[in-house]
Formats: structure tokens, C-alpha cells, sequence
């Protein structure tokens, strides 16, 4: 591969030619012995291309180099001419027909960026901004210079009235940082790059008049002077890094941060050699059979039949399998029926309940804002019913991620799929919000970095929003590369509704859906609508009078006058989420461009009083291939296109990890929202590699990737306990049997109900929160009386409503993601307020007596009905002595109660023990 | 077939009765008793100095400049530009509260902490803490568990496994509502000490965003089933549970069979320790138990919840359970993290937590419980002493304060120092690790004996470092 193609995608190309990006190969790694090579950067990739090595570059020899580059991915051949020709054009700045290499050099030191600040995000031309020019790309001789020649001066010269340091900054000059000193003073940009003659500050220096010259005593030497013009003709090759508020900090080495497994690109390599050949049955099983070969570890027997059909029921659709699946599938003789079994659950509508509710956690998903004042989200269900579908077609999951972060962007094919596209921006609307926030602009960064924080987390495993206040502590992310961020998302409204009330502010639109989608949530009755406008009327009424008696200001102080204030409030909202003739009015959370596209400052230390700098929006420059330069808008369809990228480093793996993780009980790297510095490192890197080239390879599909993992032998191993490993490997790392774990508290829910007989299957429509209003959580909790008959409802637990800092308790006690966090992972503690729930919980009781229920409807012996519940609770028929012990203790029981009592302590008994909590 | 039994006696780590063999072979050896239960009384490495400890932590890291350690220097030089703040051009910002000389100590608290002044004379502030990170997750974890890079337990685990609990019928480690964030359960976990040394949570998580502390445990109570008939379907529910656990040779499974009995047991007391009810209401009010203050419709509190109601309860809970034998208790205070608005936010926070804590240790004084309950107050570090913004501190990892009182540590004592403005730990330093081996002193314990092996390690609180600090041992 040339060195050209990885500088390119280092370096990204100037707005006119981004076609031709698309085209480059830009996986492209140099290999390792090329690295030293690399380093000489633009001149290297020039000397290559300079084929009559006559030290310039014709135009025929331009071609022919980009052309390589575009062959070696076998793409994109001929197609780039037109764009090619503009490329020279644009950088044959003298127009002698060939490129210098000071002219190529610009070429390669051109970056990203290319919109101008404040602008409805036009195309440019040419730069407008002077910075497109600056030499960002310095070579180490040029930076010699600088600090030899330029440095010196500038601190003895210049920095006693131009540096933050300065007693008081003259002209607004601030000549300390690199970003300061390209910014300029009052009278503008201080440099003009590669244009002495233009720039202010050589012409300070170059002037004779008193009055103007700087520094003001004493002209500096024409040497100096001299230097200076070549410092700026160079493009001002400047080290020095900075907020522009503080010249002494530390520099984040971006290129040293990118050695870090997970920003190097993902490698597919052949699987390892394993002496033990026959026990792999896919190459998962070869990766990880080779790293328990090294350390001496043994895999574990396979699992028997139903315990594997009960693991696998329970991985992919969260419930456990009836009688009748057990029955089905053991009497099934066809030795292909364990793969077959694993295309029916991925098949089934159960699997996007289960696999949604991943993403859900992932998502934050909540359905009020949280934090001090929790208003509530009516219109949130929608993403969950998006994302539960989302899985069940199978979207592929770049496709997933461009729709969650752009889907107003993007092209529909009809009114149905602009709605879904809609909804699914609504990732970015669905985040905690302090609506009671004093200052606009605060609340304004707070939900960007809500946003940052939730989508590099989510897709990219990055902690970005640690950079927010300083450079992030661990990971090469600049605060510059934050604010880059920033941008992008002030650039956008986001549109999540809520009422402006006494203690929140910040009420926001939604977005309108077409009349074709599900309302959610029952019609507006007449008479409903009657007694909530007497109530409303009333309130307005005693309000009134209130004021009559004793004054707008004194009624508003009044405690009575606020909650009237309030009431009325909330009886309006109410009354607003319905159309005129009482159908919910059918709306969604959701982002769309804000009219006025701009860069954000840096705000130093997160301070929203300190704005710094302006910084061209823009990603991460820790991951390559850089995002594509923004073209048009906020940038949040390049962003989106940059994290969905099969050439990100991150996205896949993080991807595959999350999905190994829920199957195997572990991920490869442990920590599935940080593949920073500061997470862990994986277990095993070559089989996370192959993991995510598999998936990207494999267009993206979740199903597939999941079938490929359950079908391995590695998932297949019994629980079968091993001392010689356990000493070498006590926490199961290597994956030498399956650790039983508790199952999640949403199949716990689930998998009582469904035992009981009670679930219903069918998908619940809407939230018990859709068509309430859009204020406090609190009101609508109150309404609903006890705290629990909000959450009284037989359908699987993923249609709870989500009401943040408000978790229903059957979830709560089981470690259910918080709503307010990214939580690709789940606590999985063990308390006695567990043991306390399945003692003693109104709800426990319920199934227990459901079941027993079911159990003597069916009529037979004692012995018949326990082996029925064994099927139901275990999958499997008890043994006879698990028998006898069963009728024993309802026997024994029923001595001191009645036979239906007895019954139902039995079935509460099953549902306690392990072997219906755990996944074995 | 390798049995369970023979797992637990030949391997090296693992499971919980694997912890109970060797627990109790090390309390034979150490005492005559020789008990079994991994929860009963332990003897102790050394006489103890305290058997209890309340811990309450105040997450987000408080200003210890504008609440325990007094500056003069600082509230000269206020504005002054300081060299050392982390992105250079800090200035420094003055207390904007008055310090008093308090009791016959003299040790100096802020204004913000009127009531606990009036109990200056028992508690001895420890000026010289540092951390490692001035990150709220890993100083958060690192003051709970020690490290913060890899799962640990903590330390009111370790103080669990170390001594057992009086109590058989309460969880001997309780949490009351601890914060959901800053690592969440891991705060409490036992990590890979078995799962019945876990911190039992009271109260729901994180009531610092959720308002309100309403210190319940819920389904205590079972009114269909006689406790006998429910000892008899827990004996069924456990001969399962055995039989599952031979097979299955794992921690969780151990963990869940122990967490049964503990809430069968806990049903009996439990439900009478935490009914507030029966107190007078001389004590309840003297807690600042009055009502309502979450901020919100109907609360009165402001931002913060300036109302004492919510730590009142926790306080007066935390009394109770320590009086009825629970080992360890933790309550959590969230939202010290004054980046901005310090002035208001910061006066509400101390306004919620003084009459509170001040009743806390005048009650259990009175009680003669303080002689050897060890309470410890503070957060995972401090602030700085320049200004972010014009008014808020940042994050110091470097040099806090954190208090401890009662249960053999020297009364009225000024302990170690930080620099003329506060910014970092000059004089009797004490790094978390320092901290933790000083708590587990005063319980009679070594740090570096309370060991438990796991991945082919003796591990520890306090990992290969710490020092005990008997300078402020009385």
C-alpha cells in the first residue's frame, strides 16, 4: 500500500474532492517496516510520486499517483479524473503546470474542516478563514526553527503585553498559544499564512513608525525581522498548544495516543493452529481454544440438550422453553435442528424484545427527563418500539447507528420511513435534562455533552465528554476535538418537549408524524375532555381571585398560588397531547438542523463565562480515517457516516463485544463502554478482531453474528467445574466452561409470567405515560396512586414504563441499567433485598398462585403435576428423588394448609431456586 | 466426579463455603469458639478500639477550604493569580464563610457548620488526605475499595469479613441509599470476597437525584404464611439450592443460598430497627426530622434540598442500627461537586447535613455508643483553593480533609496540614491507603493480615501500601 493512501486518510482532502476520498482505500495501514518512512510524511509520498525525479510533480505524474491509490482497493478507477484535474489546478498555485513541493505539501497538510464558522453551511470554494492554510503539518526541521528562531523572541519580545501572563493584554493580542497568535487582536488576524507582505504582525515588526511598530522601543534586527517572514511564509509552523487562555500545558501527542490497541485499525488474520483440531466447530472456537492451550486450560464437556435449549432460549428471546419446545426439539432427529432452532428464536418477535432491551440499556432509554425536576417524556416509547423492531428486521448495524444519529438526514423512501427515521434521532432527544439549569447557555453545553457522552460511549466506547473541562486525562482527546463535537450538536435542535413551568425553562418542539403511525394511547373521551376542562377552568377561576384578593406578585409567592399555577399548567399539557375530536396527537422526539449552523468556542474549564476559541467543527482526531470534511449542515450526517464506517477501528469491535458479552456473560474487553486508556484491555484481541471483521463482513447483521457465536463450541460447554483450571484461571477468563449467572431482572419478570401462564406475549402499545402531560413525573406517579400500579401489567417487562429515578421494583432489586446512564453492562449483585422480593413481593405470590393454579386445573396425581412444573420451571422432568422431595413437602405442607396453599408455596419455592434463576 | 465439598477443600479460592472454612479455621485458631457462621463474631488480630463504624460519605468531593481547614492566607491573598492551578492563571478565591474557633480544642470549622462545632472537642480533623485521581469514579471507588482499576471489595466488606456482626439477624454492612453513579454497587460490593460480606442497601439508590430517603426495606413482612410454614418452604426452597449449588460451583449460586437466610432472619428485626416511629419527638427534631425537603412542589428545600429531613433519617437509622449490632453503616450525602454556585450550593449542602451529623454524635455519646463507634466523615477528595469560574472550585486530589470521631481516635485533634492555601498535603499526610489501614486499626485489625486469596494472591484493602497513623489514636 502507498504511504500516500494513509496519509490521505490521515489528512482528508479539501471539500472539492471528497468524491474522490470515497474512492481511496483508506483501510490502508502502512505495513510496519514503511513506519520510519512514514514519518517523512509529505515529502516522502512526493519524492515517490516524482517519478522523473525532477523534484515536481507534472500533472501526468499527479494523476497516475492518485490513480494507484484508487487501483490498489480495486475501485474507483477512472472515475476521479474530472476531480483530479480540479486538485492540481486548485494547488498549482503559481499555475506553472506542476505542483512544487511546497505546493504538494499544502495539498497534504489541507485538512477536514473546509465550512466557514456562522454560515448556513455552503460549500466554500476556497477558504475563507486563513487557518486552511496554516502549516499543520510541520516537519521537524520546520519546528526547529520555530523554537529556535520565532520562540525566543516571542517570549522575550512580545509576551510581557501579549500572553495571558501579561499584566493587561494590549490590542486584545494574544501571541502565547498557537490558536491565540493565528486568532489575532482587535485589529484581526495577526498572519496571513505563507503571506509576509499581508501579514499585520510582520508589518508591526517591518514598520518605521513609532506609533506602530511593535515591539514599540526597539525595532528587532532585519534577521529577525527576516526570520519572522519565513516563519509566516512557511504557513507559521507552530508547536505550541493551548486553550488560547494559558501558554503552559501539556500537549496530547495524538499520533503517540493512536498506538493504543483500540484506535489501530482491526486486523483480520487466520485463525491460530490448534493442536486440539477437533474440538473447534467454527474459528471462534480456534482463537479461543489457542489461548487455553498456551495456558494449559481445558474446555469444558459440552452442555446436555435441554440444558443448551434452555441457555439458548433464554440468550435470544428472554424466556424459557415450553413443554412443547422441549418436546418438539428432543424428538427432532435432524442433526441439523440445533442451528434451525437458533434461525426460529432469531426469528421470533421475542428476539427484538430481548435484544432491544441490550440496546435500550446502551441508549439510555428513559421516559422523563430525570435530574431535579423529572418532567415527563409522553412520546419516548416510540424509540423503544423503534429499536425492538430495529432487531427484529435485522437492521444492519451501521445502518442502526446513521439513523440513531442522522435519521432526520437521511433518505426516505416514503412517508413511513422518514417517520422511523425520525424516531430513531430521538436517541439523541432522550437523555437526562436539568430543566430547572439558571443559565441558557449552560443547559445548552449540559445536552450537547449529554449527547457526546451518550454516542461516543455507545458506538465508539469512548469516554469523549471527560474532555469537556481539559484535555482528557487518559485518552489522546483534546478539548479542542470536544468542542469539535460541540459544534455539531449546537448545531442541531433538539426536540424533546417538556412545558415551561415555575421550575423549568427549556421547553422544546417535537416533531410531527404522519397520521399513518400507531397513537399509543386510548382517545380522549368526551367526557374526559369536559371534566378536565371544568378542572382547568376552576383552577384558572380560584386563581383569579386569588389575585384579585391579594396581587399578581403576592398570589405567585403564595404556596397555593404556585400549586394552582402548576395545576393549571399540567391540565393544559394534558389537554395539548390530544387533537380536537380526542385522538392522541402523534408525535415524536427527535433532532432536526437548526437554522443556524456554527462552530462552538472552547469554553475553558467547561465554564460557560469563558469562551475561548472557535474550533471548526469536527470528530476525534485520535480515530482514523478522519471524518470527511462537512459539506453541508451541522456535520452530524458525516459523523454519523464516520462512527458507521466499516474503517473505524472502534465501532465494530465495540459492537461485537457488546454482543459476545451478552452471550458469553463477559466481554472480551471487560469494560464494554471504554476501550480508552483508562479500560481494559481484552482477553483476547485476535478473536475480537475477527469478531468485528466478521460482523462488518457479514453486512452488519446482528442475527448472524449471534448465530455464529451460539453455534460455536465455546458457547455450547456445560457448566462442568474444573479444579486444574480453576487454579490457573479462577475467573473464567479463558472460557474454559459456562459460569452460571443470575438472569436479568427482565427475564426473571418475564420468565415467572410466562411460567404462570399470565404473560401476554402480544407487544404493549404505547406507555402508560403516553397522553399524559408533558410536566412532572411526580403528578402522573401520584395519579397512579401506589407507585406500583403504574407498572401492574402482564406484558414482558421491556413495555415498563421507564421513568427515571423511578424504577419499578422488580428491576431495581436486580440491577436493571439506570435509565440516566450508558450501561452497556449490568451490576449482578446478590442481596438479601432480593431474597426478601421472591419471599415475600406481592408480585411473587401472584405468579406462584397463577401457577399452582395452572398445575391443579390439570388434573392427574401430585407426581404428574410436579413433573408438569418441572418441564415449565426447569425444562426438564425431576428425578425421583426430586420427585419424592416435592410431594413430600406439599404433603407435609398441606397437614397445616389448605392443598391449594401448599401448592402455591411450592410453585413460590421453584421460582426462588437456582436453577430457574440462573442461566446455567 | 469432583464433588463440591472436594472443590472447596482443594482449591485455592472461590466460593462462600470455601470462605467459611477458612474463616472459621482461622477463628478456631484464634479462638476457642470456633464458629462457623461466616457472619458471627470474630476475634479480633489486636484489642479493638472500635467495634462499629458509621461512614458518612459525602460524595462529589466538599471544600474542605470553606468547611475544615482554615486558610488565613487564603482569605489574605484572595484574586491573587496561583502558579500552581492545573491549566496555569488560576486565581485564588477566599472562603466567602468566617471560620470560629470551636470548643476548648480550638479547633477551627467553618460558620456553615454551626451544631457540629458544638462538638469540636470530639472529633479530630485529618487535614493531610491525598488520593490518587481527581476524578470522581476512580477517587470515588478508590475511597470505598482502595483501587479503582479492578474490582475490589470494600472497606465495609472488609471490616464484615474481618470481624463478623453481633447481629446475626440484621445484614452486618448496610448502605443507605447509596449513589447509582461514581461505580455504583461496586462501592459496596464484596468483589471476590463471598457474597454475603455485600453491603445490604436500604432505601432506594441514588436519593441524591431522586429526593427523599425513605429508609425502607421493602417486603419484609408476608402476611400469607406462618414463619413456620415459611421456614419449611425455605428448607425445601434450600435442599434445591444445595443440590443446584454442588453443580454449579459458583460464587453467585453460594451468595443467593446465603442471602436467604439472612432475610428470613432479617424479617424478624429489621422491620422494628428502621420504624423511626417509636423515637420521641424531642429526637427526631433534634435529627432535623421535619417533613418534607425535596426541592420540588411541595418540598421546601432549595436547589440542593437545604432541609436536614432527608439525613436526619439516615443519621438517626444509621444510630438505630448500630445500636442493634450492625457492623458497618454508610450514608451518603450526594452533591458536594461545586464547580459553580458554591456560595448557594454549598451553604444548602452543609445546612442539610450539620444538625444531623451533630445530633448523630451528641446522641451517641449520650448513649455511651460513641466510645466505640467510629464515624467518619468526608468525600472521595477536596476542592481547590483558586476559583473556576468566579464562584467554584475545582477538583484537589491533593491535599482534604476528612474527620473522624469517637471509637479511639483522639478527640479535638488538628491532624496534619496542607500548604498555606490548601492546595495540597503537607504535614501528617495520609493517602486513602494510610486512611484505610487507620479504620482497620481502630477495629483490631492488621491491613496487612486481613488477607483472602484470590487469583493466587493474598489480596488486601490496602493492596501492598499503607501505613497505620496512630498519631491520632487516643
Amino acid at each position: 500500500m502507498t504511504p500516500f493512501l494513509h496519509l490521505s486518510t490521515r489528512l482528508g482532502l479539501a471539500g472539492g474532492v471528497l468524491a474522490l476520498a470515497f474512492t481511496l482505500p483508506v483501510d490502508a495501514q502502512p505495513p510496519r517496516e514503511d513506519k520510519a518512512k512514514e514519518k517523512a510524511g509529505a515529502e516522502f509520498v512526493f519524492r515517490r510520486a516524482d517519478a522523473n525525479g525532477d523534484g515536481k510533480l507534472s500533472r501526468d505524474e499527479f494523476e497516475k499517483f492518485i490513480e494507484r491509490g484508487a487501483a490498489a482497493k480495486g475501485k474507483g478507477k477512472g472515475k476521479g479524473e474530472a476531480i483530479i484535474k480540479q486538485l492540481f489546478d486548485r494547488f498549482d498555485e503559481n499555475k506553472d503546470g506542476f505542483l512544487s513541493l511546497d505546493e504538494f505539501k499544502k495539498f497534504a497538510a489541507q485538512r477536514g474542516g473546509g465550512m466557514e464558522k456562522g454560515e448556513k453551511g455552503r460549500p466554500k470554494e476556497e477558504p475563507a478563514t486563513n487557518n486552511a492554510a496554516f502549516n499543520d503539518a510541520p516537519t521537524a526541521e520546520q519546528l526547529a526553527f520555530f523554537e529556535k528562531k520565532i520562540r525566543p523572541i516571542l517570549v522575550d519580545q512580545c509576551y510581557s503585553c501579549h500572553s495571558e501572563t501579561a499584566k493587561s493584554i494590549k490590542a486584545g493580542l494574544k501571541l502565547d498559544t498557537r490558536s491565540a497568535t493565528r486568532a489575532g487582536g482587535e485589529s484581526g488576524p495577526a498572519i496571513v499564512p505563507g503571506e509576509p507582505d499581508r501579514s499585520l504582525l510582520i508589518k508591526a515588526l517591518r514598520s518605521n513608525d513609532d506609533n506602530t511598530r511593535m515591539p514599540p522601543k526597539n525595532r528587532l534586527s532585519d534577521d529577525v525581522i527576516a526570520d519572522f517572514a519565513y516563519w509566516v511564509k512557511m504557513g507559521a509552523p507552530d508547536p505550541r498548544t493551548g486553550d488560547g487562555k494559558s501558554a503552559a500545558k501539556a500537549e496530547i501527542d495524538i499520533e503517540k495516543g493512536r498506538q493504543h490497541w483500540s484506535f489501530q485499525p482491526v486486523k483480520d488474520r487466520t485463525p491460530p493452529a490448534v493442536k486440539d483440531a477437533n474440538w473447534a466447530s467454527n474459528d471462534i472456537d480456534r482463537y479461543v481454544r489457542a489461548a487455553q492451550e498456551s495456558k494449559g486450560v481445558k474446555p469444558a464437556p459440552d452442555a446436555d440438550e435441554r440444558t443448551l435449549l434452555r441457555r439458548v432460549f433464554l440468550d435470544i428471546t428472554g424466556l424459557p422453553p415450553t413443554p412443547e419446545d422441549l418436546t418438539a426439539y428432543s424428538s427432532d432427529t435432524d442433526p441439523q435442528k440445533y442451528a434451525k432452532l437458533v434461525d426460529r428464536l432469531l426469528a421470533s418477535p421475542q428476539f427484538g424484545e430481548r435484544w432491544g432491551r441490550h440496546w435500550l440499556d446502551v441508549a439510555r432509554y428513559g421516559e422523563s427527563t430525570g435530574k431535579s425536576v423529572n418532567f415527563t417524556y409522553p412520546h419516548a416509547w416510540r424509540f423503544r418500539d423503534y429499536v425492538i423492531q430495529a432487531f427484529n428486521a435485522d437492521k444492519p448495524f451501521d445502518q442502526f447507528i446513521r439513523e440513531q444519529l442522522a435519521g432526520d438526514l437521511l433518505p426516505a423512501k416514503n412517508e413511513l420511513e422518514k417517520a422511523e427515521h425520525a424516531i430513531a434521532a430521538g436517541f439523541l432527544a432522550l437523555g437526562t435534562k436539568s430543566l430547572n439549569e439558571r443559565n441558557r447557555l449552560q443547559f445548552e453545553l449540559d445536552l450537547a455533552d449529554e449527547q457526546i457522552d451518550v454516542f461516543s460511549q455507545a458506538f465508539l466506547g469512548i469516554t469523549a465528554a471527560c474532555a469537556r473541562c481539559h484535555d482528557h486525562k487518559f485518552d489522546p482527546i483534546p478539548t479542542r476535538d470536544y468542542y469539535a463535537l460541540v459544534g455539531i450538536f449546537r448545531s442541531t435542535e433538539t426536540c424533546y418537549g417538556t412545558i415551561n413551568s415555575i421550575q423549568a425553562r427549556y421547553a422544546s418542539p417535537l416533531v410531527p408524524l404522519p397520521n399513518t403511525v400507531p397513537t399509543g394511547t386510548a382517545p380522549l373521551s368526551q367526557n374526559e375532555r369536559e371534566s378536565l376542562e371544568r378542572q382547568l377552568k376552576r383552577l384558572k377561576s380560584e386563581l383569579e381571585d386569588q389575585v384579585k384578593k391579594i396581587g399578581e406578585k403576592e398570589s405567585f409567592l403564595a404556596a397555593n398560588g404556585v400549586r394552582n399555577r402548576i395545576q393549571i399548567q399540567l391540565t393544559e399539557s394534558k389537554l395539548a397531547q390530544y387533537e380536537a375530536d380526542g385522538t392522541p396527537k402523534r408525535m415524536a422526539m427527535s433532532v432536526r438542523e437548526k437554522g443556524r449552523i456554527r462552530d462552538s468556542a472552547i469554553y475553558v474549564r467547561g465554564e460557560p463565562e469563558k469562551p475561548g476559541d472557535i474550533v471548526p467543527r469536527g470528530s476525534l482526531q485520535v480515530i482514523t480515517p478522519a471524518m470527511e470534511p462537512i459539506r453541508q449542515g451541522s456535520g452530524r450526517k458525516e459523523l454519523a457516516d464516520w462512527v458507521a464506517s466499516p474503517k473505524n477501528p472502534l465501532t465494530a469491535r465495540v459492537y461485537a463485544n457488546r454482543v459476545w458479552q451478552h452471550l458469553l456473560g463477559r466481554g472480551i474487553v471487560g469494560t464494554p463502554d471504554n476501550f480508552g486508556v483508562s479500560g481494559q484491555t481484552p482477553s483476547h484481541p485476535e478473536l475480537l478482531d475477527h469478531l468485528a471483521t466478521w460482523l462488518v463482513g457479514h453486512d452488519w447483521s446482528t442475527k448472524q453474528l449471534i448465530k455464529y457465536v451460539v453455534t460455536s463450541r465455546t458457547y455450547r460447554q456445560s457448566a462442568k467445574f474444573d479444579a486444574g483450571n480453576h487454579e490457573i484461571d479462577p475467573d473464567n477468563i479463558l472460557l474454559w466452561r459456562t459460569v452460571p449467572t443470575r438472569l436479568d431482572a427482565e427475564v426473571i419478570r418475564d420468565s415467572m409470567l410466562a411460567v404462570s401462564g399470565k404473560l401476554d406475549p402480544s407487544p404493549a402499545q404505547g406507555s402508560p405515560v403516553a397522553g399524559q402531560s408533558e410536566g412532572y413525573a411526580q403528578q402522573l406517579l401520584r395519579e397512579a396512586g401506589r407507585r406500583n400500579s403504574l407498572y401492574e401489567s402482564n406484558h414482558r417487562s421491556v413495555y415498563l414504563p421507564a421513568i427515571r429515578d423511578n424504577m419499578p421494583e422488580a428491576m431495581a432489586l436486580f440491577d436493571a441499567a439506570d435509565p440516566s446512564l450508558v450501561a452497556g453492562e449490568r451490576g449482578n449483585t446478590t442481596v438479601p433485598a432480593q431474597s426478601l422480593f421472591l419471599m415475600n413481593s406481592p408480585f411473587v405470590i401472584q405468579q406462584a398462585e397463577a401457577t399452582a393454579e395452572r398445575l391443579r386445573s390439570m388434573g392427574g396425581s401430585d407426581a404428574d403435576r410436579v413433573r408438569e412444573a418441572y418441564r415449565l420451571y426447569y425444562g426438564r422432568l425431576p428425578k425421583d428423588q426430586e420427585l419424592k422431595a416435592a410431594t413430600e413437602f406439599i404433603a407435609s405442607y398441606s397437614k397445616n394448609a389448605k392443598p391449594r396453599d401448599a401448592w402455591t408455596a411450592f410453585c413460590q419455592a421453584l421460582f426462588g431456586s437456582v436453577e430457574f434463576l440462573f442461566r446455567q | 466426579m469432583l464433588t463440591r465439598r472436594d472443590l472447596l477443600r482443594g482449591t485455592a479460592s472461590g466460593f462462600g463455603y470455601l470462605a467459611f472454612a477458612a474463616l472459621a479455621n482461622e477463628a478456631a485458631a484464634r479462638d476457642a469458639r470456633g464458629s462457623t457462621n461466616p457472619l458471627g463474631p470474630k476475634p479480633t488480630h489486636f484489642p479493638a478500639k472500635a467495634k462499629h463504624v458509621i461512614f458518612l460519605s459525602m460524595a462529589g468531593g466538599p471544600s474542605h477550604v470553606d468547611t475544615f481547614d482554615y486558610k488565613p492566607k487564603l482569605q489574605a491573598d484572595d484574586g491573587k493569580p496561583f502558579s500552581k492551578s492545573r491549566f496555569g492563571g488560576g486565581k485564588l478565591m477566599a472562603s466567602p464563610w468566617k471560620f470560629n474557633k470551636c470548643g476548648d480544642s480550638g479547633l477551627y470549622i467553618s460558620e456553615l457548620f454551626p451544631e457540629l462545632g458544638k462538638q469540636a472537642d470530639d472529633i479530630c480533623l485529618m487535614h493531610g488526605m491525598h488520593t490518587d485521581i481527581p476524578n470522581h469514579p476512580q477517587a470515588y471507588l478508590q475511597m470505598h475499595c482502595g483501587l479503582f482499576q479492578f474490582p475490589r471489595p470494600s472497606l465495609g466488606s472488609w471490616v464484615l469479613y474481618g470481624l463478623g456482626t453481633e447481629n446475626a439477624n440484621l445484614p452486618g454492612f448496610v448502605t443507605l441509599s447509596p449513589p447509582v453513579q461514581n461505580g455504583g454497587p461496586a462501592n459496596y460490593a464484596s468483589s471476590f470476597l463471598p457474597a454475603v460480606y455485600q453491603g445490604t442497601r436500604v432505601g432506594s439508590a441514588g436519593f441524591g437525584r431522586a429526593g427523599g430517603f425513605d429508609g425502607k426495606v421493602s417486603n419484609l413482612t408476608n402476611n400469607r404464611q406462618s414463619t413456620a410454614q415459611q421456614r419449611a418452604q425455605l428448607d425445601y426452597l434450600q435442599s434445591l439450592n444445595r443440590a443446584a449449588a454442588d453443580e454449579a460451583a459458583s460464587p453467585g449460586v453460594e451468595g443467593l443460598i446465603e442471602s436467604y437466610e439472612l432475610a428470613f432472619r432479617m424479617q424478624a428485626d429489621m422491620p422494628r430497627v428502621l420504624d423511626l416511629s417509636k423515637e420521641s419527638k424531642a429526637t427526631r427534631e433534634r435529627y432535623g426530622i421535619t417533613g418534607d425537603d425535596r426541592p420540588g412542589p411541595g418540598g421546601g428545600g432549595g436547589r440542593r434540598g437545604g432541609g436536614t429531613d432527608t439525613f436526619g433519617r439516615q443519621c438517626l437509622v444509621a444510630r438505630r442500627l448500630v445500636e442493634a449490632g450492625v457492623r458497618f453503616v454508610e450514608l451518603t450525602r450526594d452533591g458536594w461537586d461545586h464547580h459553580r454556585n458554591l456560595r448557594e450550593d454549598l451553604a444548602e449542602m452543609c445546612q442539610s447535613v450539620d444538625k444531623p451529623v451533630a445530633a448523630l454524635l451528641a446522641d451517641l455519646k449520650e448513649r455511651g455508643l460513641l466510645k466505640d463507634t467510629l464515624v467518619i466523615f468526608g468525600g472521595e477528595f477536596g476542592r481547590t483553593p483558586y476559583s473556576q469560574g468566579t464562584d467554584g472550585r475545582d477538583h484537589n486530589n491533593k491535599g482534604y480533609t476528612m474527620w473522624m470521631a469517637g471509637g479511639g481516635v483522639k478527640p479535638g485533634l488538628d491532624y496534619g496540614a496542607t500548604d498555606e492555601y490548601g492546595y495540597e498535603a503537607v504535614a501528617g499526610k495520609m493517602h486513602v491507603h494510610d486512611w484505610h489501614a487507620t479504620v482497620l486499626h481502630l477495629l483490631g485489625l492488621d491491613h496487612e493480615k486481613l488477607t483472602y486469596r484470590h487469583a493466587g494472591r493474598d489480596m488486601r484493602l490496602t493492596d501492598v501500601k499503607g501505613h497505620v497513623v496512630k498519631d491520632v489514636m487516643a
